[in-house]
C-alpha cells in the first residue's frame, strides 16, 4: 500500500526560477522595486533568475512573495501576477495548455502538471450533472501567502480561460477567508459572482462551458506538447507536494477512517517522521483528516443529496451526534445550518 | 527620485566648514570643561535640538528638488542647526568671561536663521498652491498619499470610499443629486497580452490623462482597480452623468495610443456605466455602479 516517493517537501529545490518566481521579479522590477531588497532571505541573486538551471523552494518563493507583497504596496500584486501565470513560460507544459481543445482539457492538465505550473496550491476538479468545481488546497503550507496565492491562481485561470476560449465565462468564486477590504479587485480581476465565508477556496462554471471547442487548438500538436509535458514532469522528479500526496490518500481511503499511523506507513516512514514534516509545513494530521473530511462530506451533501446519518457512516462515525459535534469544529456551523447556506 | 542630494552638495560643505570653525574658535579661546561640570540636561536638550534641525534639513534637502525655496528652508534651518551647535560647546568649553564674540555666535544666527525659515516656508505655501492646481480632478479635500495608486497617479478605492462618504453626507445636506460613473476598458487584458504589460500601463497613463482633460474642474477622477475608473461627480444628476460618461468613452475611442516598441496605434474603447446616489452606504453604491457595468457589458460578452 506503499506510495512511490515522488513528492516535494516546503525545503526541496523544485521550482525553476525563471517559470514562475521570475514573472514576480519582473513584475516587481517594472514598479520600480530594488532588486536586492526583494531578493532579501530568499538566498538567490539576480544573476541567478536568468539560469534555466537555478530551482528553488517552495519556502524561498514564499519569502520572495512575501517581499514582492510588501515592496510592491498595492491591492493588486497577486492579480497582476496571476494574470501572468498561465499558460505561463513553462515551455512543453505551457504549449500543451495553450493548444488545448477545450476548458476541461486545459483544467485536467493543470491538475496533472500541478507541480510545474501551481506547485504551491494544488487545483483539482470535480464534476457533476450542472457544475465543475476546481477547488484549491494548500499544498505546502503557505501561512500567510495563502490569501496571496488564491487570489493569483483563481486570476491565472479565469484570465487562461478567457484569453483562450475567447469569452467571458460564468465563474463563481468561493472563498474560506471573510470579504476583503479591497473588494473591487476581485470584481475587476475576478468577476461579480463572490461569495465569501465559504467551507472551501473553489471556482464553480457550468458544466457546458468545459467543452465548448476552443479556437486556436491544432491535435497533432497539442499531443506532441502533451508528451513533451509529461516527459517535462518526469525530468523534474516530483509529481505533487508531500501535502497533496497526503490529501490524495486520505481522499481514497477517507471511508476506512485512517490514523496517523496507516498514513506514515503509505507514505513508507515513521509516525514520528511524518509528523516532524507536517510541524515543518505548519499542519498536523488532525487538521488534514478534517479538512478532507469535511470535503467528502460536503461533496456528499451538495452532489450526492445524503442525509446526515448517511454521510456519517460514510466517514465512518459512531453516530449522527457525534458527526454533527465534529462538523461544527470544522466548519463553525451544523451541517443543517451550512447547507441552508450553501443551498442559494 | 535621483539622490536629491547630491544637487546640495555645496550647501552641505558650506554648513560642515561653519561647524568645524566655530568648534576650532571655541578650542582655541577657552578650555575644556571637566567631565564633573557637564550639565547633562542642558547636554541633552541642546545637543537633541541640533540633531533634529541637522534631520529636517537632511528631509528636505532630500525630498525637493533644488531652487529658491529649498535655498531659503536649507539656509533657514543651517543657521538655526549652528545657533544651537554653538550653544552645545558651551556646555563642553568654558570661554573667559572677557570674550563676547561668541554669545554673537551663538545667538545671531538663530533669529536670522527662523526669518530665512518663515520666508521660506510662505513661498513653499505658494509653490504647494500651484502644485495643488495640477492635482485638480485627482484630489479634493484630504491628502494622503498612502491612499494613491503609484501608476496612474490617482485615487484607489480607498480613497474614493472616504471621498464618497463626505460627498454623500453632503448631497443630502444640500439637497443636490450625486452620481457617479464607472469606465472599464474593454479588452485590456488582450493589450497585456499582445503589446507586453508595460505598454498595458502606458495605456492606463494615458488614457487616465486623456480623461482628465475631459472633465469638469469640480470632478474627481479615481482608478478603482485594474482597467477601471470611477468618476465622482457632485451636483450632477443622471442626465448630464450620462452624457458625460458618453464623453469619456468617445474620447478613449478616440486616443490615437501609440505602442512605444513599434509605433503602433492601439484601437481602445471602453464601457461605461452610471448610478445616480440614494441615501446609501458608499459600499452599497459601489456594488450598484459595479453591477450596471456588468450589465452593460452583458451583450458585449455574449458576442464575443
Amino acid at each position: 500500500m506503499t506510495l512511490p516517493c515522488h513528492w516535494y517537501e516546503c525545503d526541496t529545490r523544485c521550482i525553476a526560477v525563471h517559470q514562475q518566481p521570475a514573472s514576480l521579479i519582473e513584475l516587481c522590477l517594472s514598479r520600480g522595486i530594488d532588486s536586492h531588497r526583494l531578493l532579501r532571505g530568499t538566498s538567490l541573486f539576480l544573476e541567478d533568475v536568468a539560469q534555466a538551471t537555478t530551482q528553488i523552494s517552495p519556502s524561498q518563493f514564499l519569502v520572495l512573495i512575501d517581499n514582492a507583497q510588501r515592496l510592491l504596496a498595492a491591492d493588486d500584486s497577486s492579480f497582476l501576477f496571476g494574470q501572468r501565470l498561465l499558460p505561463g513560460h513553462h515551455g512543453a507544459a505551457s504549449q500543451a495548455l495553450a493548444l488545448a481543445n477545450n476548458l476541461q482539457q486545459a483544467l485536467e492538465l493543470l491538475g496533472e502538471l500541478r507541480a510545474l505550473l501551481s506547485p504551491l496550491l494544488s487545483p483539482r476538479l470535480l464534476l457533476d450533472e450542472q457544475h465543475a468545481y476546481l477547488y484549491w488546497l494548500d499544498s505546502c503550507g503557505l501561512g500567510e501567502q495563502r490569501r496571496f496565492l488564491l487570489e493569483a491562481n483563481m486570476t491565472a485561470v479565469v484570465a487562461m480561460s478567457r484569453r483562450l476560449g475567447g469569452e467571458h465565462l460564468p465563474w463563481q468564486f468561493h472563498f474560506r477567508q471573510a470579504a476583503p477590504r479591497q473588494i473591487e479587485q476581485y470584481w475587476v480581476h475576478l468577476g461579480e459572482d463572490l461569495h465569501f465565508n465559504r467551507p472551501y477556496d473553489l471556482l464553480r462554471l457550468p458544466r457546458e462551458c468545459l467543452t465548448r471547442p476552443w479556437p486556436q487548438t491544432v491535435q497533432s500538436t497539442a499531443q506532441v506538447a502533451c508528451q513533451q509535458a509529461r516527459q517535462q514532469l518526469q525530468a523534474l522528479g516530483v509529481q505533487a507536494s508531500l501535502l497533496d500526496t497526503l490529501q490524495r490518500w486520505l481522499l481514497r481511503h477517507v471511508r476506512q477512517a485512517p490514523n496517523l499511523e496507516h498514513a506514515a506507513a503509505a507514505l513508507a516512514m515513521s509516525p514520528a517522521t511524518l509528523k516532524r514534516k507536517l510541524h515543518k509545513h505548519g499542519t498536523s494530521y488532525q487538521e488534514q483528516h478534517d479538512q478532507i473530511r469535511l470535503l467528502v462530506a460536503l461533496y456528499l451533501y451538495q452532489l450526492k443529496g445524503y442525509s446526515n446519518d448517511e454521510v456519517a457512516s460514510h466517514l465512518r462515525f459512531h453516530d449522527a451526534t457525534n458527526f454533527r459535534r465534529s462538523f461544527k469544529r470544522w466548519t463553525g456551523l451544523a451541517p443543517s445550518a451550512l447547507r441552508q447556506l450553501l443551498g442559494n | 527620485m535621483p539622490n536629491l542630494l547630491r544637487h546640495h552638495r555645496l550647501k552641505l560643505t558650506a554648513l560642515l566648514l561653519a561647524a568645524n570653525l566655530g568648534l576650532l574658535l571655541h578650542l582655541a579661546a577657552g578650555d575644556l570643561k571637566a567631565m564633573a561640570e557637564w550639565v547633562w540636561l542642558d547636554l541633552i536638550g541642546e545637543g537633541g535640538s541640533a540633531l533634529l534641525a541637522l534631520a529636517w534639513l537632511g528631509l528636505i534637502l532630500k525630498s525637493r528638488p533644488a531652487g529658491r525655496v529649498t535655498n531659503l528652508l536649507a539656509i533657514g534651518l543651517g543657521c538655526v542647526f549652528f545657533s544651537w551647535w554653538v550653544d552645545l560647546l558651551d556646555e563642553f568649553i568654558q570661554i573667559p568671561d572677557a570674550i563676547t564674540w561668541d554669545h554673537w555666535l551663538e545667538s545671531a544666527p538663530m533669529p536670522l536663521g527662523l526669518l530665512l525659515l518663515t520666508y521660506g516656508l510662505y513661498h513653499w505655501h505658494h509653490e504647494q498652491l500651484a502644485i495643488s492646481a495640477q492635482m485638480e480632478k485627482r484630489e479634493r479635500l484630504f491628502r494622503e498619499h498612502r491612499l494613491f495608486d503609484k501608476l496612474t497617479p490617482l485615487g484607489g478605492a480607498d480613497y474614493l470610499r472616504r471621498q464618497l462618504e463626505l460627498s454623500l453626507a453632503q448631497s443630502s445636506r444640500e439637497q443636490q443629486p450625486l452620481s457617479l460613473v464607472v469606465i472599464d476598458i474593454d479588452d485590456f487584458d488582450s493589450i497585456n497580452q499582445r503589446y507586453g504589460h508595460a505598454e498595458g500601463d502606458r495605456v492606463l497613463q494615458a488614457v487616465t490623462q486623456q480623461m482628465l482633460l475631459n472633465l469638469r474642474h469640480q470632478d474627481l477622477l479615481c482608478r478603482l482597480a485594474g482597467d477601471r475608473f470611477v468618476v465622482l461627480l457632485s451636483n450632477t444628476g443622471e442626465t448630464l452623468a450620462r452624457t458625460l460618461a458618453t464623453e469619456l468613452a468617445q474620447s478613449i475611442a478616440h486616443l490615437a495610443h501609440k505602442s512605444r516598441q513599434h509605433g503602433e496605434r492601439l484601437f481602445l474603447s471602453a464601457t461605461t456605466a452610471t448610478v445616480m446616489a440614494l441615501q446609501e452606504s458608499p459600499e452599497n453604491l459601489l456594488q450598484r455602479l459595479n453591477l450596471a457595468l456588468a450589465k452593460a457589458k452583458q451583450p458585449l460578452a455574449l458576442s464575443a
